[in-house]
């Protein structure tokens, strides 16, 4: 029994790390209809614009709480930035074009991104400095859970709850609704639809930039090309969730992490990834709009 | 004047055609075929820059047979299909012979080709089924699998006498390869194995696969693949709070290990041939002193050192045949007996496997240095 309860700490802590970037995928695809293929490769980015804020402001020894949350604020807001910026040259000059355009741009943006990482960091495994979270380790009836786990559990629950009522409570979130049902009606309405893709773009590279310094300080070792995994895996979750919807998008992320750490434990290494597109593949023969892609009658 | 030109033209187009024709057999080219960039990029960069360092030596004496040497480098990123392309690349360059690569699967990918062309080639791969094939063009440098496998199968059951032990590889031709040797090794000793896995390279997250292993409770865990999941394998294992030994292969011991696993990396055991800085001959240390000056710092570990003897052995028998003749080169270097090296002396055998082992384990210390367990 305790050895399912790890599986399922070890699942829901990289179930959460494919929901903050797959919240990212199924924002601007409610908003703009748009797979945002160069997501992935944002997030890779963001690890390593992480490492080297750390690098330049602490230099390589000082960790505290301070130091931490500057890191995240500086990345995020860089990479924030770097997410609008893609939007204005890759998408917005495609806006009326036809879709195929659009995605075809989003991956040559990905090439974009993941080559200049490369060519900015160099081509080897970087690796984080191990000492930035404490490393706590809680027992609790032979299940371990780490400090960094919490951490990655915790925030980004508080991320996700709080973009949900960002969405559903305010003046901003209601206008994004809207966009996201007749981008047309909300034009005559008085919606500014361009400020309002910023907004997603930025939401969705914050979530993005927390999820690769989460990546950074989880696992250690970030490669400029490992933003393809977690765009991929992130991507099949956003489309279990119900590609466009926000809830969507965390539930399928949980679900798709849960989902390879057991089969990964009760069945084999070499078949998680085979069985997660199998998955994939019942849920859009099933169910094409994803799990909660009907019961909810607006997207996003 | 008008008349004159022809001629001119004709004079001065025989004498380009003679100057590049005596440029081009001025210089005897060598490839080098490693991971430049990719996951394993420190350990080809390390390659290329040792290769260069001799080369650039023996050009500072004069070249090999009165001919300059020219390194053409092309980077394989330790893949199968890159390798395939640096190997056509390599071949129409004219090159005579190719170290490398590092990665088995790189290194067989393109030995057919460097055959077909008669070049001869030489790489640190460790599979046992790179020599299978039984060209004429091809060397080991490094000792393959099977002798690391005796090895650490003594270790396991003579040495610590584990009870149950757990086997680990990737899906790597050379982790495959030495997992594979390792059990058959095991099982002629009558070790008891409780599980045999395999991880993803790259995946990162392995927290799944050693929870399951925790379950079995095992004395030790042994992994066969690369130095990047090693690392992370290692740290993970700490992190679950799994008591079991960590064994690393022989790709393991790489300085890279020891960053990724951090604090975790203390009590780890590495099988290797001697690290860089425990070679007892003369000619290593002479080696790593140039290598540190020129590069400031060290080799990324003993893989390269096994590059450049390659690099050494084709020279030195160049020089001794006087022949650029890539057939009598390879007929001399199969029946080379004990050429100094740097990582020890160099014995070819007719299927061009290196003779030799020399293994040893090594524990990490709390400050990451080495300290000889079992040997």
């Amino acid at each position: 029994m305790d050895i399912f309860l790890q599986q399922m700490v070890n699942g829901l802590t990289i179930g959460s790390l494919y929901a903050l970037v797959a919240l990212g995928y199924t924002m601007v695809y409610g908003v703009m209809r748009l797979i945002n293929f160069a997501h992935g490769d944002l997030v890779a980015f963001s690890a390593f614009i992480g490492l080297s804020v750390y690098a330049q402001i602490f230099g390589e020894s000082v960790t505290s709480l301070i130091a931490v949350i500057t890191v995240f604020v500086f990345t995020a807001a860089i990479v924030a930035f770097v997410g609008v910026l893609l939007e204005r040259l890759a998408y917005r000059p495609l806006r009326t074009a036809p879709r195929l355009s659009a995605v075809v741009s989003a991956l040559g943006a990905g090439l974009v991104i993941q080559n200049s990482i490369m060519l900015i960091w160099g081509p080897n495994m970087k690796i984080f400095p191990s000492d930035l979270f404490p490393s706590t380790i809680w027992e609790i009836g032979g299940i371990v859970i780490t400090f960094t786990q919490v951490m990655i559990l915790g925030l980004s629950s508080v991320l996700m709850v709080g973009l949900y009522f960002f969405i559903h409570q305010t003046k901003i979130g209601t206008a994004i609704r809207a966009v996201a049902i007749d981008q047309d009606a909300a034009k005559l309405m008085g919606i500014n639809v361009g400020r309002i893709i910023m907004i997603i773009f930025i939401i969705g590279s914050t979530l993005g930039a927390v999820a690769g310094l989460f990546i950074g300080t989880y696992y250690r070792g970030v490669t400029f090309d490992m933003g393809w995994m977690y765009g991929l895996n992130a991507f099949v979750a956003a489309i279990m969730g119900g590609i466009g919807n926000i809830p969507g998008a965390m539930l399928g992320g949980l679900l798709l992490g849960l989902f390879n750490a057991m089969i990964t434990g009760y069945i084999s290494t070499q078949w998680a990834e085979t069985f997660t597109f199998v998955l994939l593949i019942v849920i859009l023969v099933f169910r094409p709009t994803g799990i909660l892609g009907e019961t909810v009658a607006e997207k996003v | 004047m008008k008349k004159m030109f022809p001629k001119l033209t004709a004079s001065l187009a025989v004498c380009s055609v003679l100057v590049s024709a005596s440029i081009a057999a001025d210089v005897i080219k060598i490839g080098v075929q490693a991971p430049i960039t990719g996951q394993y990029a420190n350990e080809g960069q390390s390659i290329d820059n040792g290769v260069k360092l001799i080369v650039d030596q023996y050009n500072a004496k004069g070249g090999v047979l009165g001919k300059k040497i020219e390194v053409v480098t092309c980077d394989d990123q330790g893949t199968a299909q890159q390798a395939a392309i640096c190997a056509k690349k390599l071949v129409n360059e004219g090159v005579k012979a190719v170290i490398g690569s590092y990665t088995s699967g790189a290194t067989e990918a393109a030995q057919t080709t460097y055959n077909r062309a008669g070049v001869l080639q030489t790489s640190d791969g460790t599979s046992d089924s790179l020599i299978a094939h039984k060209y004429w063009t091809f060397f080991r440098n490094s000792f393959p699998n099977s002798a690391e496998a005796d090895y650490t199968a003594k270790y396991f059951v003579d040495g610590k006498q584990y009870k149950k032990i757990v086997i680990l590889s990737d899906y790597s031709s050379y982790s495959t390869d030495l997992a594979d040797a390792t059990i058959k090794a095991l099982k002629a000793k009558n070790a008891n194995i409780i599980y045999e896995g395999k991880i993803k390279s790259g995946s990162q997250n392995f927290t799944a696969t050693l929870t399951k292993i925790k379950s079995m409770d095992p004395d030790v865990i042994y992994f066969s693949g690369y130095y990047t999941d090693g690392g992370l394998l290692r740290a993970q294992q700490i992190q679950l709070g799994i008591k079991a030994d960590f064994v690393g292969g022989d790709s393991n011991d790489n300085p890279d290990y020891m960053k990724l696993a951090g604090d975790s990396a203390k009590g780890t055991l590495l099988i290797n041939v001697p690290t860089p800085d425990l070679l007892p001959y003369d000619i290593a240390k002479t080696f790593l002193v140039d290598y540190k000056a020129k590069f400031n710092m060290m080799p990324a570990s003993i893989w390269s050192l096994m590059n450049v003897d390659g690099l050494r052995a084709i020279l030195h028998t160049m020089e001794q045949t006087k022949s650029e003749d890539t057939k009598v080169i390879a007929e001399n270097l199969h029946k080379l007996k004990d050429f100094p090296g740097i990582t020890g002396p160099v014995t070819f055998r007719e299927d061009g496997e290196r003779i030799g082992g020399g293994y040893m384990t090594y524990e990490v210390q709390a400050d990451k240095s080495y300290k000889i367990v079992y040997q």
